[in-house]
């Protein structure tokens, strides 16, 4: 039976299974060492949930084509949404996994209904709340993800990028910094003019493509508001969430659960707009176009086609997004 | 695509014989930083118009306390300027793109000015 995916602000079982569920990946270890990962220093075993962290930044380190350096594998073209659900998907089935759940879904944030609060009351939200995924700092010091440097088992960033966009081994607390390169989150506007959009993606397939559903939602356009709806969540919260690593913060998922409670809404409302491109496309937009293989470092690969309708594995509690 | 074709994904013998597989394709990263030596990250944009090849090479040389910033910096067509390290933000500015840098990876800036610092003492 497929998962039910639930507002973590009104589904008090969706949100404690996910704070245990990832707190669980956080702790087990599979195997795999940063050795193996061919990240550079002494040997550190790697958990399951920091693995999620090393495919997210090795996605945006493959440029698509090599031979330029905007589009990559998972972002700043149209694979954006549907790589994001296979990573969604297979992160949702090692909670299952681990928490003994086969119908556990991911919670999402609605972020847009916090985007209406004002400026002031947003970093209040009860998203922050002790209870829920506790608030910011540098290192966070409240909720279930605050660093403890006398508690091992506290919530620890292990594997992160570094200032020349390398993935480096440490051992600290998880940052955040609300509000500091942005002032507000999204708001329902934004949202609901993403989804007038009918086109899902067009020429040059990148950030300055317009108008663009998918560009839209990732944030790169309108340029004169960018960032927008995905890119500026992960601004607005800050610290780890604004690097390549930023599945470091387990926030990540839930705005990434929303982008795509949104697209499955556009793709209610659009129901004959097809992604974009088709396999006839230009080689160079290869890893985009529908039967491309998405980058997949844990799983075998799937493609953007088989990610049109994820039904079976998992529905929304409400596609009122707005 | 249907659930049963996705059973293995939550198995953890085979995501760990697939991250040991992927990753032994995967290229090494950098050691370590070449402090003083910085390299230039070149950016290409190539547009027609009106049946006119334009090829326009970007090159940055970027150094913060000495420390050459070295990943990988873009422009796209519209003149916004972007950085891999920080990917959800783009720029006017290439300053207002390093001042961010030096918000959001502060340790690798503490290390650049006592490597500074040292460096004119001695």
């Amino acid at each position: 039976m497929a998962a039910i995916r639930r507002n973590i602000l009104t589904d008090e079982t969706a949100r404690k299974n996910y704070l245990q569920g990832v707190k669980l990946l956080k702790q087990e270890q599979l195997g795999p060492t940063t050795t193996d990962l061919s990240i550079p220093g002494p040997a550190v075993q790697v958990s399951t949930y920091d693995l999620f962290v090393w495919w997210h930044h090795v996605a945006m380190d493959t440029f698509t084509p090599p031979a330029q350096g905007d589009r990559n594998a998972a972002h700043r073209g149209p694979v954006f949404l549907p790589w994001h659900r296979f990573k969604l998907i297979l992160l949702e089935l090692q909670l299952q996994r681990v928490l003994n759940d086969p119908e556990a879904g991911l919670p999402y944030w609605d972020w847009a209904a916090d985007g209406q609060l004002s400026v002031g009351d947003q970093p209040d939200s009860p998203i922050w709340a002790e209870d829920c995924m506790g608030a910011d700092g540098s290192p966070i010091t409240t909720g279930p993800f605050a660093f403890d440097t006398n508690d091992p088992s506290s919530w620890r960033v292990r594997v992160a990028a570094n200032v020349q966009g390398q993935l480096r081994a440490t051992n600290r607390g998880l940052r955040r910094a609300f509000g500091q390169s942005v002032d507000t989150l999204p708001d329902q506007n934004d949202v609901a003019a993403a989804l007038d959009l009918s086109d899902y993606d067009t020429s040059p397939w990148s950030t300055e493509s317009e108008p663009s559903f998918r560009n839209q939602v990732e944030g790169w356009r309108p340029l004169q508001s960018a960032p927008g709806l995905h890119n500026r969540v992960h601004v607005w919260v800050g610290g780890d969430m604004l690097s390549s690593s930023s599945p470091n913060d387990p926030v990540f998922y839930l705005n990434h659960c929303n982008e795509d409670r949104i697209w499955v809404a556009w793709q209610q409302q659009h129901p004959d707009s097809p992604y974009l491109p088709d396999q006839t496309a230009s080689e160079e937009l290869r890893g985009h176009r529908i039967d491309d293989d998405l980058l997949s470092l844990l799983t075998n690969p799937t493609t953007p086609r088989q990610m049109l309708n994820p039904g079976d594995f998992y529905t929304y509690d409400t596609l009122q997004v707005f | 695509m249907k659930r049963d074709e996705l059973a293995q994904a939550a198995d953890p013998e085979a995501i760990v014989a697939r991250v040991t597989e992927q990753a032994a394709e995967l290229p090494q990263q950098d050691q370590g930083h070449d402090h003083g030596h910085g390299s230039p990250t070149e950016s290409t944009r190539e547009v027609t118009y009106r049946g006119h090849h334009i090829l326009i090479r970007t090159t940055y040389h970027i150094e913060v306390d000495g420390m050459p910033i070295q990943g990988h910096m873009g422009v796209t067509n519209d003149g916004q300027v972007h950085y891999h390290a920080i990917p959800n933000l783009s720029f006017a500015s290439a300053v207002d793109l390093v001042k961010q840098l030096i918000d959001t990876f502060p340790e690798d800036f503490e290390a650049a000015t006592d490597h500074h610092s040292h460096g004119q003492g001695s």
